[in-house]
């Protein structure tokens, strides 16, 4: 049984018809601001300038000053990816094509889009300058906003489709437009994560072995020669090297053309969710099952810790050298 | 009139003396057969409050949910590792055994050995799972490496096996009727049998057994409560000693405690005769009608020793002493049968049953102490000195009660009673922070160092389950977990619930279909979110089979499972209250959030039904006892003089109860009932005398001092008596057997005192003389 093929199932049911976003505002009946905010589901760690600034579930954020303290936010919907520019703007994406930004370092935030007839989750949102940013999410979600995310409007990146779907879709355009919408918004594979190169090209990964570059500020995208089917969930350049990592441990490393992908051997089957540079010349990985891997330059890799029953989705480092996972059991420090 | 009749009798029963004790004699040993039959019994059933609402949730969805009564049996290697061929043997065969032993539920029993414990793991073209232990499993390095790795792709760590793999538990869920006699389940019977048939046959040096749940515990105070036979025998001889040395005659001694034993008899032969067991919550109740028994046997022996030292013959005292105590006695036992009787009040099994046995034995105390008694004695030679030059022993009692006399001075009254309202209020701070509920952790009827609870620390230590569990049930339509907004609901209620001090973790429909989504979508975290689509709802609830007891067949009812800190009482309150505040604003029409279920559940219940019964019953005990004591004196001051120095006393045990941190439960409840009831008897024994000589015109003190010289020794001698009785029970195996024996003597010492110190102190006062 594949999954890929029951989400399209829910996700045809409803169809995307989507045109303008919707706005809806929070029940206010409970308080958001609960004790167990840093210790539930977290998703993602960015850096605010120096400070850290977590996401995660039920609309939570979380600002690290001496600890972990939540602030309020409009939505109460999952988090799953955080973006900060600088030190003051900042932007956070969710389901329910939920955007939502910040001014202010991530102390308030504001709801910038959110929908709910969309019914697909952003997962991960890319800011090149003050005024050009990206959100993108399941099925090829892809939002650009050319004014600080005052305005979004959505792209399909067609060229990202299989060749068959892409000839199947111009015949029921011709014939069936409702189902020519319908069908488009599922064809995609989910887009997991968009990374910026030091060079300024940007890399796409996600579903079903994508993993593509584009030269153009995400205009158009060119597959690269990546030949595993498996999802891709996370991406990291280190010197001159481009890793992109995700199902069943399947780790990938390419130079900078990005011609070729070299598998690396790990030690663990579990899904890798997030990554950071460890030092100049190794990664830490975060995954399902609570691994921890520390990857070197050199291709060898070692298991820092298994926090058995727990699924490690993000990694950082405050400025204190402390640093921090996140996931099922919310934010806690790697004790090396 | 009274006197008549009473007159009428005394000269019926002694004229017919021969023929009343061979009936007397008869009925003993049909009763004593009878008693020879009686059974321990302990049943889930009595020990929660039926009519509560709490419980009538519980029972509604029992049948689809299980109950409270469960029986987790965790299976420990003694290495820290069950890798092993020997270990995995061993839990097969207690998993097998539980499975076949009459009373479990097989539907319910789980273990890494049962068919429904499979694992489902994220491949990249869908699932890939199966049975944890596989079918062909053998104990191979092979095979028990394959089992390590299902083992945590089945995510039971912490629940099926021990967070540090050193053991794995089997659990399974008990019925509370045998299906196919109908018979309710033997709940001790059912204890001994896991006892031999898994902790007998399996532990070994490398095994180790650990059983909780009520049955065992039910099964393990049945056993502490056995050792309470010990104490009785105790308690007779430190009896004896004292009647003898009160009595200074062998025969003087035996016939009141033959009387009381007598009494004890005919209380256990009824409770098999009315169809009752014996619970080992009741077990108390043979102590208090033996030394009941006693007390008031040490009154009659008191007044025939005197009115033979005066010069009558034994038989002509005997009568005389019936006569005259018959009255006061009768008033004094039946004020503490009212007391018990109250009880009867309170809606939960065990305290009714003990109500009802207490009420029968006191009852039974009228019979055996009152007349048969005098009627033995009457049968004997008494030979005591004749009056003549007094004793030192009595120079010295004639002393004291010339200083105890002094209390009904004015001087000395208004000293007593500022003292007694100083001490009532320092007492009302303290008895107004009385603890509801059970305030250690374990099982609270045993000692923390006790088998069962040292197992409970062990699963709780090394597990992530604990039995503190609450259950909320929600309520909706059919179908209700196939709509995303029901699912919300539940899962926002989960989550401000697990927000609250106490509750460490959580689990619902809700919260299980979200990590099932994320299931379907490559094992993502990001997609653990409730999918709006109908489609991917039911598919991601499709997953997850009512056995795991998170929906009900058709959906329409979804529990939410508190797992809690502890179950004190704080803890409790505290979560209850967050439950009913978050309740009252989601509840609607189409879903409810009710209370509970679980362990805790009904601890919630029987605590609030403790707290609520406990003004009722204090109002009706005080009732009781001020009817009986107006009738019987037919006077409003001699009433409120009696019931004076009861309510202080009361109330300081109520402060002692926060002082020794003992909460008022369903074992601690009665005590004050009981220590009322008992406890009024002292202060009717010393007014019945004063009484007629005050309204004579007596001074108070005078009055005082020939109610002391008559009954004085016999109240003292009968509050050493009554506190020696419970007292021994300090030295219990059980933990709820040494808070009631420690508020039970403290009730028996406090009020004999408040009799001979705080009343005429009031008599004083209430009966001043005219300048």
């Amino acid at each position: 049984m594949s999954f890929r093929i029951l989400q399209c199932v829910a996700a045809i049911s409803v169809g995307c018809l989507f045109s303008s976003p919707s706005f809806s505002a929070q029940s206010e009946r409970f308080p958001q601001i609960q004790p167990l905010a840093a210790s539930s589901l977290v998703l993602d760690i960015a850096h605010a300038g120096k400070q850290l600034v977590a996401v995660g579930e039920r609309g939570h954020v979380l600002v690290l000053n001496d600890k972990w303290q939540q602030v309020p936010t409009p939505t109460s919907v999952q988090l799953t990816k955080v973006f900060f520019l600088n030190e003051k703007l900042g932007w956070a994406v969710g389901h329910d094509a939920t955007i939502l930004h910040t001014q202010d370092g991530g102390q308030t935030w504001s709801l910038q889009m959110q929908s709910t007839e969309i019914e697909k989750p952003f997962l991960d949102v890319l800011f090149l300058n003050e005024q050009e940013g990206m959100a993108i999410g399941a099925y090829g979600l892809f939002y650009r906003t050319r004014d600080g995310g005052a305005n979004w409007t959505e792209e399909f990146h067609e060229e990202l489709l299989a060749e068959e779907d892409v000839s199947y879709l111009a015949e029921l355009k011709n014939s069936d437009q409702a189902a020519y919408l319908t069908e488009r918004a599922s064809l995609l594979p989910h887009f997991n994560r968009m990374i910026a190169l030091k060079d300024g090209r940007l890399l796409l990964v996600g579903e079903l072995g994508l993993v593509a570059m584009s030269a153009d500020k995400g205009q158009n995208f060119t597959r690269t020669g990546f030949d595993y089917d498996g999802s891709m969930f996370n991406a990291i350049q280190l010197q001159d090297a481009v890793y992109v990592m995700g199902l069943r441990g399947h780790v990938f490393k390419a130079d900078l053309s990005l011609a070729q992908w070299d598998e690396i051997d790990m030690p663990v089957k579990s899904s890798i969710n997030g990554v950071m540079a460890a030092s100049e010349t190794s990664l830490y990985l975060v995954g399902n099952a609570g691994i921890v891997i520390q990857l070197n330059q050199d291709d060898s890799s070692s298991i820092v810790t298994r926090r058995q029953g727990e699924n490690l989705v993000s990694i950082a480092k405050d400025n204190q050298g402390n640093v921090w996972l996140s996931g099922s059991q919310g934010l806690l420090t790697l004790k090396p | 009139m009274l006197e008549k009749l009473v007159n009428g009798f005394e000269s019926f029963l002694f004229r017919n003396r021969a023929w009343v004790v061979s009936i007397f004699i008869l009925v003993t040993f049909f009763l004593g057969y009878q008693a020879s039959q009686l059974k321990m019994d302990a049943a889930f059933i009595k020990n929660i409050p039926l009519n509560h609402s709490y419980m009538q949730t519980y029972l509604k969805h029992q049948k689809d949910f299980g109950g409270a009564n469960s029986i987790m049996v965790a299976v420990e290697d003694t290495s820290g590792n069950i890798f092993n061929p020997n270990y995995f043997d061993t839990l097969k065969n207690v998993h097998d055994q539980l499975f076949f032993i009459p009373g479990v539920d097989r539907s319910q029993v789980k273990s890494l050995f049962s068919p429904s414990t499979r694992f489902t793991e994220v491949v990249e073209d869908g699932f890939a799972g199966g049975p944890v232990i596989p079918a062909d499993f053998a104990t191979t390095e092979t095979g028990l490496n394959t089992v390590r790795d299902n083992i945590e792709k089945a995510g039971i760590v912490g629940r099926l096996i021990a967070n540090d793999y050193s053991a794995a538990m089997v659990s399974a869920q008990l019925m509370d009727f045998d299906p196919q006699t109908g018979k309710p389940l033997d709940t001790i019977a059912f204890a001994a049998q896991l006892e031999k048939e898994l902790r007998g046959k399996y532990e070994t040096d490398k095994v180790k057994i650990h059983i909780i749940g009520f049955a065992k515990m039910a099964g393990d105070v049945a056993d502490g409560a056995k050792g309470v036979l010990l104490f009785f025998v105790i308690a007779i001889l430190v009896t004896a000693a004292m009647v003898y040395l009160f009595s200074k005659s062998i025969i003087l001694t035996l016939l009141p405690l033959i009387c009381s034993l007598t009494a004890v008899i005919w209380q256990l032969g009824l409770l098999t005769v009315i169809g009752f067991g014996l619970d080992p919550m009741s077990i108390l109740v043979p102590f208090l009608v033996f030394a009941i028994g006693v007390s008031h046997g040490v009154q009659i022996i008191n007044a025939v020793k005197r009115r033979v030292m005066d010069g009558q013959s034994t038989k002509a005292a005997s009568a005389s002493a019936f006569r005259s105590l018959l009255v006061p006695g009768g008033v004094a036992l039946l004020s503490d049968t009212v007391g018990f009787i109250t009880l009867l009040f309170i809606d939960i099994g065990i305290i009714r049953e003990l109500a009802i046995s207490a009420s029968l034995g006191v009852g039974v105390i009228i019979l055996t102490n009152l007349i048969l008694l005098p009627l033995v004695i009457s049968f004997t030679e008494i030979n005591v000195p004749p009056q003549g030059q007094p004793t030192s022993d009595e120079v010295r009692a004639e002393a004291i009660w010339r200083y105890l006399a002094k209390f009904a001075t004015p001087k000395y009254a208004i000293v007593v009673i500022i003292a007694t309202i100083a001490s009532y209020f320092a007492g009302l701070e303290k008895a107004n922070q009385m603890k509801i509920g059970d305030l250690q952790a374990g099982a609270p009827a045993l000692h923390q160092d006790s088998r069962y609870n040292l197992d409970t620390f062990f699963i709780t230590d090394h597990f992530s389950i604990t039995t503190d569990v609450m259950t909320v049930i929600v309520e909706a339509s059919p179908e209700a977990c196939t709509y995303h907004d029901v699912l919300t609901q539940i899962d926002e209620f989960e989550w401000l619930v697990r927000n609250t001090p106490g509750v460490e973790s959580t689990v619902s429909l809700a919260s299980v279909a979200k990590k099932v989504n994320a299931g379907f979508n490559e094992g993502n975290p990001r997609w653990e979110v409730l999918p709006r689509t109908t489609a991917s709802l039911v598919q991601a609830i499709g997953q997850i089979p009512t056995t795991s007891g998170l929906l009900n067949g058709d959906c329409s009812v979804m529990p939410v499972y508190l797992f809690m800190k502890d179950h004190k009482a704080e803890t409790i309150e505290t979560v209850v209250a967050k439950v009913k505040a978050v309740a009252a604003k989601m509840d609607n029409d189409k879903l409810q959030f009710k209370l509970a279920s679980g362990p805790v559940g009904v601890m919630a219940a029987t605590n609030e039904a403790v707290a609520e019964a406990q003004l009722p019953m204090m109002i009706y005990v005080y009732g009781a006892v001020f009817v009986l004591c107006l009738i019987s004196f037919k006077s409003f001051k001699a009433t409120v003089a009696v019931i004076i120095p009861l309510y202080v006393v009361s109330t300081l045990a109520q402060a002692l109860m926060t002082m020794l941190n003992i909460g008022l439960a369903v074992s601690t409840l009665p005590v004050i009932a009981l220590g009322v009831g008992i406890g009024v008897d002292y202060g009717i024994y010393i007014l019945s005398t004063m009484s007629s000589k005050l309204s004579n015109g007596m001074p108070v003190q005078q009055a005082y001092y020939e109610a002391l010289v008559e009954r004085g020794s016999a109240v003292i001698f009968t509050g050493l008596t009554l506190a020696i009785g419970v007292s021994t029970w300090f030295f219990s195996a059980l933990k709820f057997q040494m808070d009631m024996g420690i508020l039970l003597t403290f009730m028996f010492l406090v009020n004999m005192l408040g009799a001979i110190i705080i009343l005429p102190a009031l008599a004083a006062v209430f009966w001043r003389q005219p300048k």
